[in-house]
């Protein structure tokens, strides 16, 4: 899988979080959304199911990964601040993980 | 109503597979997770062989559940073990066994768990501690510490995880005539027993009928909360 797929499961995901968020809170899917961190959309939890809802795509296809990574969520440069970057991340960790 | 899938870990003896068996005897699925074979036969029931602190078993166990059941409601967090011996005298290595039993394996179990949970509409995770908590029992240092470690992991959970929907809460038994407390003196027993307001040996009904009271869709409001056995506050 390439990281055009990749990103189509990432914004998969973030449509199924779209469905369970108000109107007023859409998620605009665009690559400069900030999805994570100050002003992000997401809250902590709210990004933990959009990771799961990433793990469990992947899941689908016989894919396991994890990404709840303690590193990951201490990095200076959050992976998970928008959509290239958490596509790239997710691209990073199939590469590692698979 | 609905059949409910319900996990249950030390579900091969005790108070576990009393519970297995009074959820099938109810028409749920049962997923049985226990490191010995279970002697329960039901077509509802599902068993894996697992150790509750290795996280490769976990993961194990939930990935078999998604396949073959494709949901989760409800997670029991009742395997746990108890030595009971003097704090100066508790080999280290109880200490560790009973740390990782008791609060590691329910700390792995609940973490694996919410994926599976978040899509239930009455998602509950009901985990068991025990009097011996808030009696700070003489004896009991590390079963205690054990199981105040998992109540304070269950409270911060229910903060946690609230937003998707799942309730976390535990029950602290008194006294239960189950192989956990069969090296346990009667003198002993009898003595803690005369501590609670009401002094009698419980019955694992007791515990079932607080199982219940959790899992009802009604009990939606109820997270975080610790009830003991026995008037035990």
């Amino acid at each position: 899988m390439d990281v055009i797929s990749h990103k189509q499961i990432v914004i998969q995901a973030l449509e199924l979080s779209n469905q369970s968020r108000s109107d007023e809170t859409q998620i605009p899917l665009l690559d400069t959304t900030i999805l994570f961190g100050q002003n992000g959309y997401l809250d902590s939890m709210a990004l933990v199911a959009l990771l799961m809802d990433i793990e469990d795509a992947f899941q689908e296809q016989s894919i396991d990964i994890s990404l709840s990574d303690e590193k990951a969520m201490s990095l200076s440069r959050s992976p998970f601040k928008d959509i290239p970057s958490i596509t790239q991340y997710v691209h990073d960790v199939v590469a590692v993980q698979t | 109503m609905q059949a409910r899938n319900i996990m249950i870990t030390g579900a091969s003896q005790g108070i576990g597979k009393v519970l297995a068996e009074h959820f099938l005897a109810m028409g749920d699925t049962v997923i049985g997770v226990s490191r010995s074979e279970s002697g329960i036969v039901s077509d509802n029931y599902h068993h894996h062989l697992a150790d509750v602190t290795e996280e490769a078993d976990a993961k194990r166990v939930f990935a078999s559940v998604k396949k073959q059941l494709g949901a989760l409601d409800v997670l029991i967090n009742n395997a746990g073990i108890a030595r009971m011996n003097a704090f100066a005298l508790t080999p280290i290595s109880n200490v560790q066994k009973i740390m990782n039993t008791n609060f590691l394996g329910t700390f792995i179990f609940c973490q694996k768990a919410i994926n599976l949970l978040r899509k239930s509409p009455h998602a509950r995770i009901i985990n068991l501690s025990t009097v011996a908590v808030p009696l700070n029992l003489a004896g009991e240092a590390a079963y205690a510490a054990s199981k105040a470690a998992v109540e304070t992991l269950t409270r911060i959970m229910a903060k946690e995880i609230g937003s998707f929907g799942i309730t976390c809460n535990a029950i602290g038994p008194s006294p239960i005539a189950t192989q956990l407390i069969s090296g346990v003196g009667e003198d002993k027993i009898n003595k803690l027993i005369q501590q609670q307001a009401i002094k009698k040996m419980a019955k694992v009904e007791d515990v079932t009928n607080i199982v219940d009271f959790y899992l009802q869709p009604n009990s939606h409001m109820v997270t975080g909360q610790i009830l003991y056995l026995g008037g035990i506050s």
